[in-house]
C-alpha cells in the first residue's frame, strides 16, 4: 500500500458559495512531491473542478503562490516531506488577495502598484540606438541586482499586514521594484519616483514588520528596500526644507 | 460570472503567525518605556510641589512593583536596541563610487555609540549623585 497524506484545499467556486470552504482529498507521497505536484494530482486524478495556477515547476514564473499552512509559499517550491508528522496540510488562496476561484488570487492590485513605480530606465535624454547600450560596471550593478530578482509571485504582499490593512499600499514588492531602478547607475528617474515613496500609500506606510522578507522566495529582502527607501524620503524631505528656507522654493 | 471573494483582515491577523507575534512583542516594548515616562514626569510634578512631596514619590520608586517596571523598561529598551542596531545595516548602506562602509562596520559603530551613549549617561548620572551628596 503506497503512503498517503492528507491535503486540505480551499475551495471557493463563486457561482454556488457565499463563502471558501475547505475539501480534503488524500495523495500518494513520495519524497519529490511537491505542493504543485500534489495540487495537479488532485486535478488530473481526482476533481477536475479544482482551479489553481502554476507555470514553471521551477519557482521562476511567480505564478503558484499559495498559503501551505497559514504560511505564504510557492506552491512548486515547498515540498510535502517538510510537512510529514504534522497532520494534515492545509493549501489555501494567498492571504490579502481577493478570491477569484478556490487557489487563484485577484492580483491585479499588485500589478497596477508595480506598474505606478515606473519600473523601467528614465532618462533625461535618451541616447540614440546607435550610440550603444548604457554602460554598467558589475560592481554598479551590484547595488540593485538583489532587488531585480522579484518574479512578482505576491508572497510579500500576502505577508504584509500594512497591505492586508489597505491594499492601496504600494507593498513591498513594488517599492522593492522602485529601488532596483533608483539605485540603477543608468537611470535618472528617482526624482520621478520619488512622489511615490513619499506619498501616504508609499513607504511611510510600512511599519517594517519584515515578514516580507522572511517569505520571499527570491531573497530580495523587499523590507530592506523600503527601508532604504525611507531614508531616500527623509532626505529629499530635507534638501526640500532647506531649499525653502534659502527662499527657493521649487520643492 | 465573476464574483471574487474579498478577505478581510482579521482583528487577530497578529496572533496567527509567529512572524506577527515577534513583531508586536517589538512594538510593544513602547508600553513600558511609557509608563517609565509617566512615571518620571510625576516626579517631576512631585518636585515642583515641594520636598515633602517629592520625598514621598522617592520613597514610592523603592516599591516592588515599580522595581519591576524599571527592569522591565530595561530590558524592553535592551530588546529594542539590540533588533534595531542588527536592522541598521540593511538600510543605511553606504556604498557609492567614492564612499563604501562595509555592514559589519555600520553595525559595530551603532552598538558602540548606543553602549558609549549609555556608558557616558550612567557616568554623568553618578557623578551628580555624588556631587549632590546622595551616597
Ligand atoms: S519581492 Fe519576493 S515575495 Fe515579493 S513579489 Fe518579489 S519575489 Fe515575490
Ligand atoms: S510554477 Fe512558476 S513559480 Fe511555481
Amino acid at each position: 500500500m503506497t503512503d498517503k497524506v492528507t491535503v486540505r484545499v480551499q475551495r471557493y467556486r463563486p457561482e454556488e458559495d457565499a463563502a471558501p470552504w475547505e475539501q480534503s482529498f488524500e495523495v500518494p507521497y513520495s519524497e519529490d512531491l511537491s505542493i504543485l505536484d500534489a495540487l495537479n494530482q488532485i486535478k488530473d486524478q481526482q476533481d477536475p473542478t479544482l482551479s489553481h495556477r502554476w507555470s514553471c515547476r521551477m519557482a521562476i514564473c511567480g505564478s503558484c503562490g499559495v498559503m501551505v499552512n497559514n504560511e505564504p509559499r510557492l506552491a512548486c517550491k515547498t515540498f510535502l516531506r517538510d510537512y510529514r508528522d504534522r497532520g494534515p496540510v492545509q493549501v489555501r488562496a494567498l492571504d490579502n488577495f481577493p478570491i477569484e476561484r478556490d487557489l487563484v488570487s485577484d492580483i491585479s492590485g499588485l500589478v497596477e502598484h508595480l506598474e505606478t513605480v515606473q519600473p523601467w530606465l528614465i532618462r533625461a535624454r535618451e541616447s540614440p540606438v546607435g550610440e550603444g547600450a548604457y554602460l554598467q560596471t558589475p560592481e554598479q550593478m551590484q547595488r540593485y541586482a538583489a532587488f531585480g530578482q522579484c518574479i512578482n509571485c505576491g508572497l510579500c504582499y500576502a505577508a504584509c499586514p500594512q497591505f492586508g490593512r489597505d491594499p492601496a499600499f504600494l507593498g513591498p514588492g513594488a517599492l522593492a521594484l522602485a529601488q532596483r531602478y533608483n539605485l540603477d547607475s543608468r537611470d535618472e528617474g528617482a526624482a520621478q519616483r520619488m512622489q511615490w515613496l513619499n506619498a501616504d500609500v508609499g513607504v511611510w506606510s510600512c511599519t517594517f514588520v519584515g515578514y516580507c522578507s522572511e517569505v520571499c522566495p527570491k531573497d530580495v529582502d523587499p523590507a530592506a528596500a523600503i527601508n532604504r527607501g525611507k531614508v531616500a524620503s527623509d532626505l529629499n524631505y530635507a534638501v526640500n526644507l532647506f531649499n525653502i528656507l534659502r527662499g527657493k522654493d521649487n520643492a | 460570472m465573476r464574483k471574487p471573494y474579498v478577505q478581510r483582515q482579521r482583528a487577530d491577523w497578529w496572533l496567527r503567525n509567529p512572524a506577527y507575534r515577534r513583531y508586536m512583542l517589538r512594538e510593544a516594548t513602547a508600553l513600558p518605556l511609557l509608563l517609565y515616562a509617566l512615571l518620571l514626569m510625576s516626579g517631576l510634578y512631585q518636585f515642583t510641589r515641594g520636598e515633602a512631596a517629592f520625598l514621598a514619590w522617592l520613597a514610592l520608586l523603592r516599591s516592588p512593583w515599580l522595581l519591576a517596571l524599571h527592569g522591565l523598561a530595561l530590558a524592553a529598551a535592551q530588546y529594542h536596541a539590540v533588533t534595531w542596531i542588527a536592522l541598521v545595516p540593511k538600510i543605511l548602506v553606504i556604498d557609492s563610487d567614492r564612499l563604501r562602509v562595509s555592514p559589519a562596520t555600520v553595525q559595530r559603530v551603532h552598538q558602540l555609540g548606543a553602549v558609549t551613549c549609555n556608558a557616558g549617561l550612567l557616568v554623568l548620572a553618578l557623578l551628580l549623585l555624588r556631587a549632590a551628596g546622595g551616597y
